[in-house]
């Protein structure tokens, strides 16, 4: 091939909005231990190196398009092991930031937008929040040795709050009751909040950062509305 | 995770007049200070932990410290008879349920991902699994269906510290 013709391949290569990107893309040395080692590598004849290499030649829509980087977990496995300290989990998750808000898969938008709109994923409003954590609550005093069991729900100044996972107020409410005995155990002075109460942030998994923000800073709001002296982190 | 880095990035100056705690100091707080016991004659089965990836290998990364010596303490606390998955800790190998994967609808794929974690657990021959994750806890309990592994018991850490309370 002769040098013209390289000069002109090479410019038709458009690297689009990735060109901007921080993620060190462009120092792949396509050594490959990324894709051994990542257990989603085949799905989709896709694996960790294609994505880095599509991303930093610019292949926009098809990356964009993938299935692959919502298969992928975001376990940064790969990363962990690339020689070239190349941030892949970022790279995922601003792939994904790219996608249509209107064509990301499942129903991941849609607790977004609920969690945006009601404060939380479930769109599970106040009173029944209140009403599920004491049903609970009267079911966990039936226990022995946790007669005096009661959940205190926004307590002031609390020594501790901590958020709750969206599932243990639907599908798994069973599942609150462990952190409840130990707490009661401890003797602590504990608090959950019947506000902002999710500790999920499902806009980390859709790279909607802005979303994500919003969700954290009503979390930071809650707890010095409730002068709280300690978040413990659930989640 | 999320809520944690997204404490640091966005609102660092709240974090300057909150504590915090993660779940594995909290516990061995309370361990350590004497404010609970635990009995560890409750669960004689051999048992394994699974390190979920945003507590280890990116907690690391992103906090500076991966949370792999805590709770192998905690187990230590409340069992007799537990065994590490290989490989483990900043080398361990996802469920497959995290970033998001249980609610994209790829569930086959989903599935498919996490044989690798199902054979770690069965080379170990552990009937309960201890996991201090949400997500991988709903993750394991759904491919054990699946990885014809019925038996295997998937338990929180803090379920199991409230379990050997005495």
């Amino acid at each position: 091939m002769s040098n013209t013709s390289e000069k002109f391949l090479i410019n038709l290569l458009d690297h689009g909005c990735f060109k901007s990107w921080t993620f060190s893309q462009d120092v792949c040395l396509t050594c490959g231990i990324c894709s051994s080692c990542c257990p989603a590598s085949g799905i989709d004849g896709f694996d960790p190196r294609k994505l880095v290499r599509m991303v930093a030649l610019g292949l926009q829509d098809e990356v964009v398009e993938a299935r692959w980087p919502w298969i992928c977990t975001i376990c940064a496995k790969c990363e962990n092991v690339c020689p070239m300290d190349i941030d892949i989990s970022n790279i995922v998750r601003r792939v994904r930031s790219l996608r249509d808000r209107d064509r990301v898969p499942g129903v991941l938008q849609k607790g977004v937008e609920m969690a945006l709109k009601t404060g939380n994923i479930l769109g599970l409003p106040k009173e029944d929040f209140i009403f599920i954590v004491e049903d609970v609550a009267a079911e966990l005093a039936e226990e022995p040795g946790f007669e005096e069991f009661k959940v205190p729900i926004d307590k002031k100044g609390a020594n501790i709050l901590c958020t709750i996972h969206n599932k243990l107020v639907n599908t798994h409410t069973e599942d609150l009751k462990h952190w409840w005995k130990i707490f009661y155990a401890a003797g602590e002075d504990w608090t959950i909040s019947s506000d902002y109460w999710e500790g999920c942030n499902w806009g980390y998994f859709t790279g909607d950062d802005m979303a994500s923000k919003t969700m954290v800073g009503r979390i930071a709001e809650n707890l010095k509305k409730l002068e709280i002296k300690n978040f413990l982190w659930c989640e | 995770m999320a809520t944690r880095s997204g404490f640091e990035r966005w609102y660092p100056e709240a974090l300057k007049k909150l504590g915090t705690y993660t779940v594995f100091d909290l516990i061995i707080k309370y361990i350590k200070e004497g404010r609970i016991t635990l009995d560890k004659s409750k669960f004689d089965m051999l048992i394994t932990y699974h390190d979920p990836c945003h507590y280890g290998r990116k907690a690391e990364k992103l906090f500076g410290h991966g949370y792999f010596e805590e709770p192998r303490w905690i187990l230590d606390q409340c069992v007799e008879n537990w065994v590490d998955l290989y490989p483990a800790r900043d080398n361990q190998i996802c469920c497959g349920g995290g970033g998001g994967a249980l609610t994209t609808g790829y569930n086959q794929e989903r599935i498919y991902y996490g044989r690798k974690k199902m054979e770690q657990i069965k080379a170990t021959g552990a009937t309960m699994i201890v996991v201090p994750c949400d997500s991988c806890h709903s993750q394991l309990n759904n491919l054990k269906k699946e990885y014809e592994m019925d038996n295997l018991q998937v338990k929180y850490l803090w379920e199991l510290v409230a379990d050997c309370l005495i």
